[in-house]
């Protein structure tokens, strides 16, 4: 009675369960579950288990005692994966008990977690390829040190730097270049003359602080020091009118520039709240757009804060009240 | 920016239920099951998961070019794309899914009929 009870249950269970003779491979029994899964012949042929070589996991079972495999088949359309056990029965009966678990469930969630890990990761690269954009751009903003100041703590306090040459650029007549000429033009020929300028100070160790229209400031010495400021943007400055003139030589369109540069202490701080932009004020600025005021075309003027520091390598004429003209001692 | 489904229903932990479920009715269906029967199951599981994810705002994005590049050649009717929504309206109903959200979710895949119908009912 219990026996019949037993195999009932044995039956019923969501588990595979057969016996199986370990030298022939043939099933002594199956449960249901077994049954369904792999059609299993009770005769004396050897049980057919998907694609996995029976005799060869039995001889494993003979040498290693227990032995655990994977099958994978199709079980109608569901892709089924089997766990099976195999471990050996009682010695003198010569026979392997195979326990199957379904455990399909389980390798469909392990392909859902690789499928979201791969968009995960997707998505943590793109975040990391934006965030520096971000940064390339706010970089474009601000000197790299006021970035991480103000990333750190919102805010970046006001410096002031002691030592620094700024230098100031505007072109005569910009209002009337712009009413003769195609305005797209007139503004994509300042964007190369710019850009021109941001990689001719980059070489000096300047750092472009902002334009607005035709006026174009940068500084030697924030925010980081410059050793020779003042030579860097006298350098920087005789550069400058070079490369105008020689452009002047071969395009249509003429730019008459006039050139400031001044020495002394600077403000520089990040400006505003929602819209902001690093800036720099002060003594030196205004003197460079002083003196910028007063040169006149196609020069470089500066006053004694500059040429005061200046060594070899610059000429300086005087030109009175103070005002004085730089040019490259090879000029 | 405003909480996207995927967010306001947990992320992933509910998107895995109804992606097992999606899943089981997709293939115990007669209409719509054959068309994955040759499909090898990560890779159905792989296509199911974005399909949910990206529906409900989540990880992932489904343009409209790799939705047709994965459909093209099924001969997918009309009747199949409806019987696919019904589905989904099952297993997101039976995932506690708000029915307006339902709704929404709905309309997003009525959204891409053009692309995945190629051939029209007999």
């Amino acid at each position: 009675m219990i026996e019949a009870i037993n195999e009932q249950l044995l039956r019923a269970i969501g588990v595979g369960v057969a016996l199986v003779d370990v030298t022939t491979g043939a099933v002594r029994f199956a449960n249901d579950t077994f049954s369904e899964w792999f059609g299993a012949d009770r005769g004396d042929g050897a049980v057919i288990v998907g694609t996995l070589d029976v005799m060869a996991a039995l001889e494993k079972l003979r040498t290693e005692g227990r032995h655990t495999v994977e099958v994978t088949f199709k079980s109608g359309r569901r892709s089924m994966t089997v766990a099976i056990e195999f471990n050996r029965a009682l010695e003198e009966q010569n026979l392997a008990v195979l326990v199957c678990q379904n455990i399909s469930r389980i390798k469909e969630l392990e392909s859902m977690i690789d499928s979201y890990a791969m968009m995960v990761e997707r998505n943590t690269h793109e975040i990391r390829r934006e965030k520096e954009q971000v940064e390339k751009l706010l970089l474009n903003l601000m000197p790299r040190s006021a970035y991480e100041e103000f990333r750190s703590f919102g805010a970046v306090v006001p410096r002031t730097f002691d030592s620094v040459s700024v230098i100031s650029v505007d072109f005569q007549g910009f209002a009337d270049l712009l009413a003769a000429n195609d305005p797209a033009s007139v503004v994509a020929d300042l964007n190369d003359i710019f850009t021109a300028f941001d990689r001719i100070g980059q070489q000096f160790g300047c750092e472009r602080i902002r334009t607005m229209g035709d006026s174009y400031i940068a500084v030697a010495g924030v925010p980081d020091p410059v050793g020779d400021h003042a030579a860097a943007i006298a350098g920087t400055a005789v550069r400058f009118l070079r490369f105008i003139r020689r452009r002047n030589e071969t395009h249509q369109m003429k730019w008459p520039i006039r050139i400031g540069i001044a020495s002394g202490s600077v403000i520089g701080s990040v400006v505003g709240v929602q819209k902001y932009v690093y800036d720099v004020f002060g003594p030196a600025v205004t003197t460079a757009n002083k003196v910028r005021r007063s040169a006149e075309t196609m020069t470089v003027a500066t006053d004694l804060s500059t040429a005061a520091l200046l060594g070899e390598g610059f000429a300086v004429i005087d030109k009175g009240d103070g005002l004085r003209i730089l040019q490259s001692a090879t000029e | 920016m405003s909480e996207t489904l995927y967010q306001h229903y947990g992320g992933f932990g509910t998107v895995s239920r109804i992606v097992i479920r999606l899943y089981d009715h997709i293939l115990d269906d007669n209409d719509i099951g054959p068309f994955f029967e040759d499909v090898d199951m990560p890779r159905l599981i792989d296509h199911q998961t974005k399909f949910v994810a990206s529906l409900m705002g989540g990880p992932a994005a489904f343009t409209d070019a790799h939705l047709r590049g994965a459909h093209r050649g099924l001969g997918i009717h009309n009747s199949h794309f409806d019987r696919l929504k019904e589905l989904v309206a099952q297993t997101l109903e039976e995932s506690g899914i708000a029915p307006d959200h339902v709704a929404e979710l709905l309309e997003g895949i009525e959204a891409r009929r053009q692309v995945l119908v190629e051939a029209e009912d007999a």
